[in-house]
């Protein structure tokens, strides 16, 4: 189960899908100002895998050293993989 | 074999970045030989609009028409 | 002319609103308006260096921030939230001045118009 997530960690709607994501023991997709969630710390003590779009990451401007290391990098062929191998997708939050 | 993929688009063509988000998935899953749905809803209908001018940013009606004719199914 | 105050609140490429800051802001200039671009909350992150938009289809508003400083735009980075939203002093963009709430509070005082994005 993956919870796709587009919103800021300042947003409602971000913590929504963050806090859905913990809860259901889901892993997470950062898109669009999602991607900020991806910055250390943020997700503490997250268990499942956070992936997040490289496009977006590369768009903002956030360098290599911010992000948490154990995030995997998705393209848009990569994040197609993912949610198609998925049983069930929830979002965009 | 190719899944069944369904895109929900509710937001105006320009204001916010989910029209290229939406574009794009779905250009990828096409390609990836998926089929693909895109359900417009609320202000998403406006991306479909004929007679769109937007230079400079991606134009909405070019690029759903080319998604389109690439096997896209867009209901509104 | 008179001094207007652009505020700009929301961050860069989630929505319209940067770019739309932006080109006003370059409207103003160019119309021999006193600009003051001043980004708070999410809005300072467009002042973050090394934006890369190679392949993504956007504009690259890093870029546009710098063309609004040449044209004599001033900007000015909120430093609470600077710190809020995880930014360094050397993650923000050369030309970009960091001010406080006291100082936002003076510019917006001193503006005769205020727009807010």
């Amino acid at each position: 189960m993956v919870v796709i997530v587009k919103s800021a960690p300042d947003t409602t709607d971000g913590k929504r899908g963050v806090k859905l994501a913990r809860d259901m023991a889901a892993d997470i997709v950062l898109l669009q100002n999602g991607v900020y969630f991806a910055q250390r710390e943020r997700l503490e003590g997250f268990c499942g895998t956070v992936y997040a779009l490289d496009d977006d990451i590369r768009l903002r401007g956030l360098r290599e050293d911010e992000i948490e290391r154990d995030v995997r990098r998705l393209d848009y062929g990569g994040f197609v993989d993912l949610a198609a191998g998925e049983e069930k997708v929830i979002g965009i939050f | 074999m190719g899944k069944t993929i369904t895109l929900f688009l509710s937001t105006s063509p320009y204001s916010y970045e989910n029209t290229l988000t939406v574009a794009r998935t779905a250009e990828s899953a096409l390609e990836k030989g998926h089929s693909v749905n895109l359900i417009a809803s609320g202000d998403g209908v406006y991306c479909f609009l004929k007679g769109q001018k937007a230079k400079g940013i991606l134009n909405a009606q070019e690029k759903f028409s080319e998604l389109i004719a690439k096997g896209l199914k867009v209901y509104l | 002319m008179g001094r207007i105050a652009m505020i700009l609140r929301r961050s860069p490429y989630g929505d319209i609103n940067a770019a739309e800051a932006v080109r006003h802001a370059m409207g103003g200039a160019a119309g021999e308006l006193d600009v003051d671009l001043i980004l708070v909350d999410g809005g300072v992150l467009l002042a973050k260096k090394g934006q890369d938009d190679a392949g993504t289809g956007f504009t690259n508003l890093e870029g546009a921030l710098k063309d609004c400083i040449d044209m004599g735009v001033v900007v000015y980075a909120d430093k609470a939230s600077v710190r809020d939203l995880h930014l360094e002093a050397a993650d923000i963009a050369d030309g970009i001045k960091i001010a406080s709430a006291v100082q936002i509070v003076e510019l917006m005082q001193e503006a005769r118009t205020t727009m807010i994005f």
